[in-house]
């Protein structure tokens, strides 16, 4: 017979100590962006980290929710596994290539910065995968069909 | 409210998994942070050579690796964000409140360090200033959180087996086994698809590296050219004099005069803040040989300063364990070349275990500070 786990619920005890350990790191932070403020620019630091928070809850995870919900509706079951993996390994190669595919870094006078194709190596990284996610998700359908059959 | 007892095994090792990519990038940032502004109390120490190479690959590395991992851990824990009540005590609402800037700063440091490494700056704050403070805050933070959910975590890490009583079995497992690898998968995606710039052997395949190996001038890449740093006229003009001052006076080297002194050499790496990092070999003189110039063989430190007018990076101070490291040198050649304008011609610092930005180019001046 199996204990249940404490289920995500906060550890008071546990709780004081984080605070007694981390607030102290913290007001190091705060420190450095105040002491610093020159160059951290602690009102716009602020804006960029509340609104990281905010732009993930109410933008990206709304995002990955609508596209998770639509692949889980038109993947069949034994080959969601698969097909989640792989869309999570392309879903985040996409987002990290944004800023190189958009191109803000390149500078022309030197060739050696961002020296690729990050549009056509990323795509083609993505379909590599795609590919093999294919495989992966139908091999397990199959699988599936013939245990049912 | 039940919390869905999937979600929790998951959430805890995505969990552990964050606290170590995030400690090793902690780790990591503050040794790059005390290298490039050393405490008093602290000397940067010149050896091993390739530690800093190390170090910085690894901070790139991990934090590119953590991505995924966080992406995952915040999609698994999204229902508490709608739980109701809001608040069930005071303990859980101080545990909530922390969140926010373990959230917040976790998502801002992968952010701009990703966008630091892309070289896109959509803000007006200075990178290295605020993603340390950042950094502070978010670790600050984070251990708030471990203490408040360590039992949890362990409780599931200690007991990998048949789970919760009310985990429907073993389907359940199998797909939080399968979400789990999906993520580790694009973890691994991800340091492949960026690491090929410090690893050679990944470049073919590193769709996102900043660098590609052997592109640049003389086979090196460049951070900031010479154009950029509005040093040409100066750097190219016949006129150019090493100025280096010391208890004996002031001395001052041609190109020629440098190139008529005992030459060294060292195959040292240039190691960039940005993950990146090239070996090659340098040829040029000692930088304590040009000191004991000036009777200053013996000093504890000294500042490099460039021929550029102006920028963060114009001088750099090096210590005086790396000034007395045989390795420290004033580099005139490259591989067996001059250098290259954009490589720091006529002359540039080059010393084991520093940054790159503290590898000062265009040298003019060597200044007892």
């Amino acid at each position: 017979m199996t204990r249940p786990l404490s289920d995500g619920s906060t550890s008071g005890r546990g709780l004081v100590v984080g605070l007694v350990l981390g607030v102290p790191v913290m007001l190091v932070g705060v420190r450095s962006a105040v002491v610093d403020a020159r160059d951290t620019h602690p009102a716009e630091l602020s804006r960029w980290l509340i609104g990281a928070a905010a732009g993930h809850d109410l933008v990206l995870l709304p995002v990955i929710g609508t596209l998770a919900w639509t692949l889980r509706r038109v993947v069949p079951a034994a080959a969601w596994p698969a097909a989640r993996a792989g869309a999570i390994v392309i879903g985040t190669l996409a987002l990290v290539s944004w800023p190189y595919a958009r191109g803000y870094g390149a500078s022309p006078g030197n060739p050696s910065l961002l020296p690729r194709d990050y549009v056509l190596g990323p795509v083609v990284a993505s379909a590599a995968i795609a590919a093999a996610t294919a495989v992966v998700a139908l091999v397990a359908f199959v699988r599936h069909r013939r245990r049912i059959s | 409210m039940t919390q869905d007892p999937v979600d929790t095994r998951a959430g805890a090792w995505l969990g552990l998994a964050l606290g170590i990519t995030f400690g090793l990038c902690f780790a990591t940032g503050l040794w790059s942070h005390v290298l490039q502004h050393p405490p008093d109390w602290f000397t940067p120490p010149p050896r091993p050579a390739g530690l800093y190479r190390l170090t910085q690959g690894l901070h790139v590395a991990t934090g590119t690796a953590a991505i995924p991992l966080l992406l995952a851990k915040l999609w698994v824990v999204r229902r508490r964000l709608t739980e109701w009540p809001p608040v069930r005590s005071v303990v859980h609402a101080v545990e909530r409140l922390a969140l926010l800037p373990l959230v917040g700063g976790a998502v801002f440091l992968l952010l701009s360090g990703t966008a630091n490494v892309a070289r896109w700056y959509p803000w007006h704050f200075y990178f290295p200033a605020a993603h340390y403070a950042a950094a502070w805050i978010t670790v600050g933070a984070l251990v708030v959180h471990v203490g408040a959910k360590a039992g949890t975590t362990m409780a599931v890490v200690r007991r990998p087996g048949p789970g919760p009583s009310a985990e429907p079995g073993e389907r359940a497992r199998s797909d939080r086994r399968a979400f789990l690898l999906g993520v580790a998968a694009a973890s691994g995606t991800l340091v492949v698809a960026t690491a090929g710039g410090t690893v050679p052997v990944l470049s073919p395949v590193s769709v996102l590296a900043q660098r590609r190996p052997g592109q640049g001038p003389q086979g090196l890449p460049v951070n900031k050219t010479a154009a950029a740093a509005e040093v040409v006229d100066a750097a190219l003009d016949p006129a150019y004099r090493l100025v280096i001052s010391g208890p004996a006076g002031e001395r001052a080297l041609s190109l020629a005069e440098l190139r008529a002194l005992p030459q060294h050499q060292a195959r040292l790496p240039i190691s960039c803040v940005e993950g990146w990092s090239a070996t090659a070999r340098w040829r040029g003189v000692r930088v304590q040989d040009l000191l004991a110039l000036v009777d200053a063989a013996d000093a504890e430190a000294v500042l490099v300063e460039s021929l550029q007018r102006s920028g963060r990076y114009r001088a750099s101070r090096l210590s005086g364990a790396h000034i007395r490291d045989a390795d420290t040198l004033l580099a005139l050649e490259l591989d067996g070349e001059a250098l290259d304008l954009d490589h720091g011609f006529p002359a540039r610092l080059i010393a084991p275990g520093r940054p790159g930005v503290l590898q000062t180019k265009w040298v003019a001046r060597l200044v007892l500070p």
